[in-house]
């Protein structure tokens, strides 16, 4: 395909539309005879449940994935897009759901990366840095091309990448997740660009699994489940939030139901932090979790929870105050130490690199914890034993497998989780930290877990419950910390009620004074 | 500016200059100033270029996140060939010249088709070319040493000086500033460093990451290719064991160099220089009529050193991070108290 001649002012608007794509992948058909149209100057929608296909999409309109069959068509003239490149050439930029970005390359060349500017066949610095500068402009960010891009926030890492699409023509725009892992203030300025591109006729696809943000920023909606569109390309207004989320799920699921947890026992606290400092820049932290209760620990990406629970885990350490266990000041060296020891379990923020082997089966990964406790003679782990234990935890937690030799890797984001926090639950932890549970997983699974954790609770667990997704707080925590540059700003009783819980706790972060109750 | 200045007094080259310093006194001191007259000092330049060459080629290798475990053989079977072709065949010697940078490049470039292809691990199947080109060499020449009287023009070339420098090792240098030029300024030159830094980012922004593997096994064989040729314009002959005792020599030099083994960066420069501290060491080794066993020993040490020291400063950097956020968050605190 020729690349199409760059154009000055005003930019070039183009209708994308995917006729009846289909892709199969062995012993899965992703997408059957899916459709979809994006318009010059809206934004649409495209929801489903994780593996409904929606990156699959994504990646076969930008040259990722060849569908076996159907057509794209960008501008009126269809378009074979062979790799990556033709996507771009064809004016289809993409910000993929995790961060691509050459993490040795200042900010501009990493904008221009794959279309350096060159000059007498040598790459045009000049070029770069005044290209790279204009990109960002579009955008207004006042981002110095020369910086390096580690020194970016992970939400800046993905405005940069926006620009990066928009280095080239881009009339058509794909965002899959993007505000799957950033803070609302972050999410307020991605979507003023947003909608500034569309204002300027750009055809944006957004992809979220937060139906607040989809109902306020999109015009249009596909809808995809098992590979099908059973929305295709309708205006959002047209349907209700329910109507939605019956179509991803396939049933009406009832909302869910909060169960009423305020007759909670009133125990000696299991954890308590008394005004800690840590190596990671936590100052004068105080915390405590008591027996069957679920304290929410909220705060926006970078206010310093994960690495709160690394330092009482012993992955920092704790340089001043004091860490106690049952009311017993304690020093943890090691997780090995925090879990066979103290009893404190810790479900990691990322399942796919902390969480999960991958490449392992699901046996292996539950069990790893607990391999001393499974042994039959030295060193040998019993294979009956182990498959017993998984068994429990496979049925208890729901977890969707064809056989427990299946491969971690293979199962859903949702599954995996679950076969993360079963691998802790295995070492019977007292108290658990449980990081970000749900970060990515559809809803349906996320009710699953919202509903496991509260049967934890009042089996009499401590539960440190670590969210940047504020309504899954209010909805599980029976107390809200609010962490905001490694300090605690302060604490709220958790009333449930969204719109006064969602003000005070955005107040506590801002004022960084203590709402007194 | 001020920050660049710093960084550069910070940087591993700073180091690696300032223990070439010190180490040439030493040597000056230690043999009484001998070190310096002509012909110890041609000496130590001249068998500085295969160093050079050979460290420059593996680093290539190591930015794109591959290796290259045959810099030694490819480098032996290319000079033998040559060797075998102008002494037997009577290949004019300007043709003999280019065939050690022919056959590099191809060896080069059927390594790189054989990780893409395969998909195997550049580890197991450099290893086995290794082993293939092993043989090559032992073929072509046996257990004979071919003898430089048959090229004289080349070995003229090999003891020529400028300046009292050897022609060969500034011929090493001119390679390392092409190299270091083709990283900055080439676009094939930053999309390897992009493959080996992070493939799928690559992959995504429309680089071709099979393409950058072909391309960095190639230039990394045409660099040994390179070595090669030196090594017959300055060795009295030529047999099975050139190239044996290469492999080490050129991981030491880009790893005491700088180059991170995960890939995606390059220390032109650093390598350069950490060739010549190795180089010093076996001179020292000379010097002081020490075992040859000495050098590895202290190769291997530094190293070890090296690498351990890397780590040693990236979690104090970490450290440091953490102590700042700290005092920011007490400054922090304290205001909002007294606020």
């Amino acid at each position: 395909m020729n690349p199409e001649p760059p154009t000055g002012t005003p930019r070039a608007t183009a209708t994308l539309e995917a006729l009846h794509i289909t892709k199969t992948f062995p012993g899965v058909k992703a997408l059957d005879d899916v459709s979809i149209r994006l318009a010059p100057g809206s934004v649409h929608a495209l929801l489903g449940e994780n593996g409904a296909g929606k990156s699959t999409l994504i990646k076969a309109l930008t040259g990722v994935h060849q569908p076996d069959s159907g057509s794209i068509v960008v501008g009126g003239a269809e378009r074979r897009l062979s790799d990556p490149s033709a996507a771009r050439d064809a004016g289809i930029g993409v910000v993929h759901q995790e961060r691509n970005v050459i993490r040795g390359f200042t900010v501009g060349e990493n904008i221009v990366m794959g279309r350096m500017p060159r000059r007498a066949g040598r790459i045009d610095w000049a070029g770069v840095t005044r290209e790279a500068r204009r990109c960002l402009e579009l955008l207004d960010l006042e981002l110095d091309p020369s910086t390096p891009i580690v020194d970016l926030s992970s939400a800046q890492m993905q405005l940069v990448e926006i620009a990066r699409a928009l280095y080239t023509e881009t009339t058509v725009l794909l965002l899959d997740e993007p505000t799957a892992s950033i803070s609302a203030a972050e999410s307020d300025r991605l979507f003023r660009v947003v909608d500034r591109l569309r204002d300027e006729g750009t055809a944006i696809l957004f992809v979220s699994h937060k139906l607040e943000e989809v109902y306020a920023h999109c015009d249009t909606v596909t809808v995809l489940r098992d590979g099908h569109s059973v929305l295709e390309s309708e205006p959002l207004s047209a349907h209700s939030h329910d109507e939605i989320v019956d179509t991803m799920v396939g049933r009406a699921l009832g909302s869910l139901t909060v169960p009423d947890r305020r007759a909670r026992p009133v125990a000696a606290p299991a954890l308590s932090l008394v005004d800690v400092t840590t190596t990671a820049g936590h100052h004068g932290v105080g915390l405590e979790v008591r027996p069957g209760e679920i304290l929410g620990l909220y705060g926006l990406v970078g206010a310093g929870r994960t690495e709160l629970a690394h330092a009482i885990v012993g992955l920092e350490r704790i340089t001043a105050g004091e860490l106690r266990v049952n009311g017993e000041p304690v020093r943890i060296r090691s997780l090995r130490e925090a879990l066979h020891r103290y009893r404190v379990g810790y479900v990691t923020e990322n399942r796919k690199e902390e969480g999960v082997f991958l490449e392992q089966s699901i046996t292996r990964n539950i069990a790893v914890t607990v391999w001393s406790k499974l042994q039959r003679g030295p060193g040998f782990i019993s294979a009956k034993k182990e498959r017993d234990l998984v068994a429990g935890y496979v049925s208890d937690l729901d977890i969707r497998i064809s056989s427990q030799s299946q491969l971690t890797g293979r199962l859903s984001g949702g599954n995996q989780q679950k076969v993360s926090l079963a691998k802790w639950l295995a070492a019977e932890p007292e108290i658990l930290i449980i990081d970000e549970p749900t970060v990515g997983i559809d809803l349906r699974t996320k009710r699953s877990f919202y509903e496991l954790i509260w049967k934890l609770a009042d089996e009499g667990m401590a539960i440190l419950l670590i969210s940047s997704d504020l309504a899954e707080m209010i909805t599980l925590a029976d107390r809200i910390a609010v962490m905001d540059r490694f300090v605690i700003n302060g604490e709220l009783e958790n009333s449930h009620d969204y719109d006064s819980m969602s003000r005070d706790v955005i107040h506590l972060i801002h004022s960084g004074a203590e709402v007194a109750r | 500016m001020k920050r660049s200045i710093a960084s550069v007094l910070r940087s591993q080259s700073t180091t690696l200059v300032a223990i070439i310093v010190v180490g040439t006194v030493l040597l000056g001191i230690a043999s009484s100033g001998n070190f310096f007259s002509p012909i110890p000092f041609r000496t130590f330049f001249q068998f500085l270029a295969v160093p050079i060459l050979i460290g420059l080629a593996q680093m290539i290798t190591v930015a794109v996140g591959q290796l290259n475990l045959a810099v030694g053989a490819i480098g032996g079977v290319a000079a033998a060939l040559s060797a075998v072709m102008m002494a037997d065949a009577g290949v004019p010697v300007w043709l003999g010249a280019v065939v050690p940078l022919v056959v590099g490049t191809l060896a080069g470039l059927v390594n790189g088709w054989l990780v893409v292809l395969t998909r195997i691990n550049g580890f197991i199947v450099t290893l086995a070319t290794m082993t293939i080109l092993l043989g090559a060499q032992y073929a072509l020449v046996s257990t004979r040493t071919v003898s430089a009287a048959n090229w004289a023009p080349l070995a003229d070339i090999g003891k020529a000086t400028v300046f009292g420098l050897p022609v060969i090792f500034l011929v090493s240098v001119v390679v390392a500033i092409l190299v270091a030029l083709a990283f900055r300024y080439t676009v094939t030159g930053r999309s390897l460093l992009a493959s080996g830094d992070n493939p799928e980012a690559a992959r995504l922004a429309g680089i071709s990451n099979d393409r950058s593997v072909i391309v960095a096994h190639a230039a990394s064989g045409l660099l040994c290719g390179v070595a090669a040729l030196v090594s017959i314009a300055s060795l009295p002959g030529i047999n099975q064991s050139v190239g044996g005792d290469w492999l080490l020599p050129s991981f030491a030099a880009p790893i005491i160099g700088g180059v991170a083994l995960t890939g995606g960066s390059v220390a032109v420069l650093g390598t350069v220089l950490a060739a010549t501290v190795v180089r010093l060491v076996d001179t020292a080794r000379a010097e002081f009529q020490l075992a040859p066993a000495w050098v590895n020993f202290v190769i291997g040490a530094v190293v070890l050193g090296t690498v351990a020291l890397g780590r040693v400063r990236q979690v104090r950097q970490e450290r440091r991070l953490g102590a700042e956020r700290a005092r920011e968050a007490s400054s922090t605190a304290i205001l909002e108290k007294t606020r």
